[in-house]
């Protein structure tokens, strides 16, 4: 399968606008699958869409927090390179169960990880060492789907399934902070590695990894509009304190 | 052959008339998309309050699996009656009985035309080809 997908990148993205934009990109009318990089500035704590603040205790130290469209647990966007990849559901990356899209595109970088020499994989049976309760944290809570390496979960990844589109998030580490100690990253294997080069090894490898080809474009007008006037939403009382 | 007693969504909801009430709930095949089989994939269920009134087509609720959240959609137009509080703490019910046991809300419609909707057999044919 090759297919045409938009390319975007938002690096040292406002958190509130990060996360407009990708609802814009699973609701705002466009049917173009997207892969979309970015990075935050300054750096934001997310809780996932149906997390409780009070169970994410890491909430209270974070200087700025949104909420996701996308379930599971909190993740603290900083040293990291954020994706989302939005498509029909009926695409063939997102068709049919939503492991098997998980395993189609956690393969994919696991390839591209190897090139730093981390040997990531499916966690499968496999048991890692970032694992801590309570914490609400998505890296401190793996499933057999994640990817991990060097014992440790080194990927989160979470979907949103709407309206006949899928939203698909993912935060690759390039190292760890004070609020997600204990998890894997790519600081040993690529302590100079910076988000814009990862993302370009991704979007090198992802035409032949995943069969798409990607066309570098930016938002229409319409979606940065709408995007940029959503963006207090995201880090709004009443969409934070929800649950 | 999947229950020929009720219509089927293109989003995978099944609704049931049962007098002046229909019951809504998933099929097994959108469960199966979410937990592949696997009960403890299923973590959370969030359901409208009893006298919300629904448009066809409407997002009455929210359901995560461990990787995925998915809205769930009403069949038709009415106003919510009752919820099964059975779901929201047991939500392996959807994989052992997503037909009965699992039904997930109750309405009072206001309408019962579902002349958009799929019965069995043309449901089955919807998701075998999804399948290719």
């Amino acid at each position: 399968m090759t297919d045409c997908w938009r390319l975007l990148q938002h690096f040292d993205a406002e958190p509130g606008f990060n996360m407009a934009v990708d609802e814009q990109l699973l609701l705002g009318g466009s049917s173009m699958p997207t892969l979309r990089f970015y990075t935050w500035k300054p750096d934001a704590l997310s809780l996932g869409y149906f997390q409780r603040w009070v169970d994410v205790p890491a909430a209270e130290e974070a200087s700025i927090v949104v909420r996701r469209l996308t379930g599971g647990g909190a993740i603290h966007h900083a040293r990291e390179l954020t994706f989302s990849l939005t498509a029909p559901l009926d695409h063939p990356l997102y068709r049919g169960p939503v492991r098997e899209s998980y395993e189609r595109v956690h393969r994919a970088i696991a390839m591209v990880l190897a090139d730093y020499g981390a040997r990531a994989s499916l966690r499968g049976e496999q048991v890692v060492t970032s694992d801590v309760p309570e914490t609400g944290m998505c890296f401190h809570k793996s499933t057999d789907l994640d990817l991990i390496w060097d014992a440790g979960k080194g990927l989160g990844s979470a979907q949103r399934r709407t309206a006949g589109r899928v939203l698909h998030h993912g935060s690759l580490k390039l190292g760890t902070t004070e609020l997600e100690t204990g998890i894997a990253s790519l600081e040993s294997h690529a302590p100079e590695l910076e988000p814009e080069e990862l993302a370009r090894a991704l979007q090198a490898a992802f035409p032949e990894l995943l069969g798409m080809k990607l066309e570098r474009g930016e938002l229409a007008p319409s979606e940065l509009d709408r995007a940029q006037s959503r963006s207090n939403h995201f880090r709004s009382s009443t969409f934070l304190h929800r649950r | 052959m999947r229950p020929d007693d009720r219509k089927y969504t293109k989003s995978h909801e099944w609704v049931k008339i049962d007098g002046a009430t229909a019951l809504i709930g998933i099929t097994d095949f959108a469960v199966n998309e979410l937990c592949s089989g696997n009960e403890g994939d299923l973590v959370y269920c969030d359901l409208p309050e009893p006298g919300r009134d629904l448009e066809i087509s409407e997002t009455f609720g929210e359901i995560e699996s461990v990787k995925s959240v998915s809205d769930l959609d009403s069949p038709l137009a009415g106003s919510v009656v009752e919820t099964n509080a059975l779901i929201e703490e047991h939500l392996e019910i959807l994989c052992k009985d997503p037909w009965d046991k699992g039904w997930l809300i109750r309405i009072k419609y206001t309408s019962k035309d579902m002349d958009d909707l799929m019965d069995a057999s043309e449901y089955e044919e919807m998701i075998s080809q999804e399948q290719h």
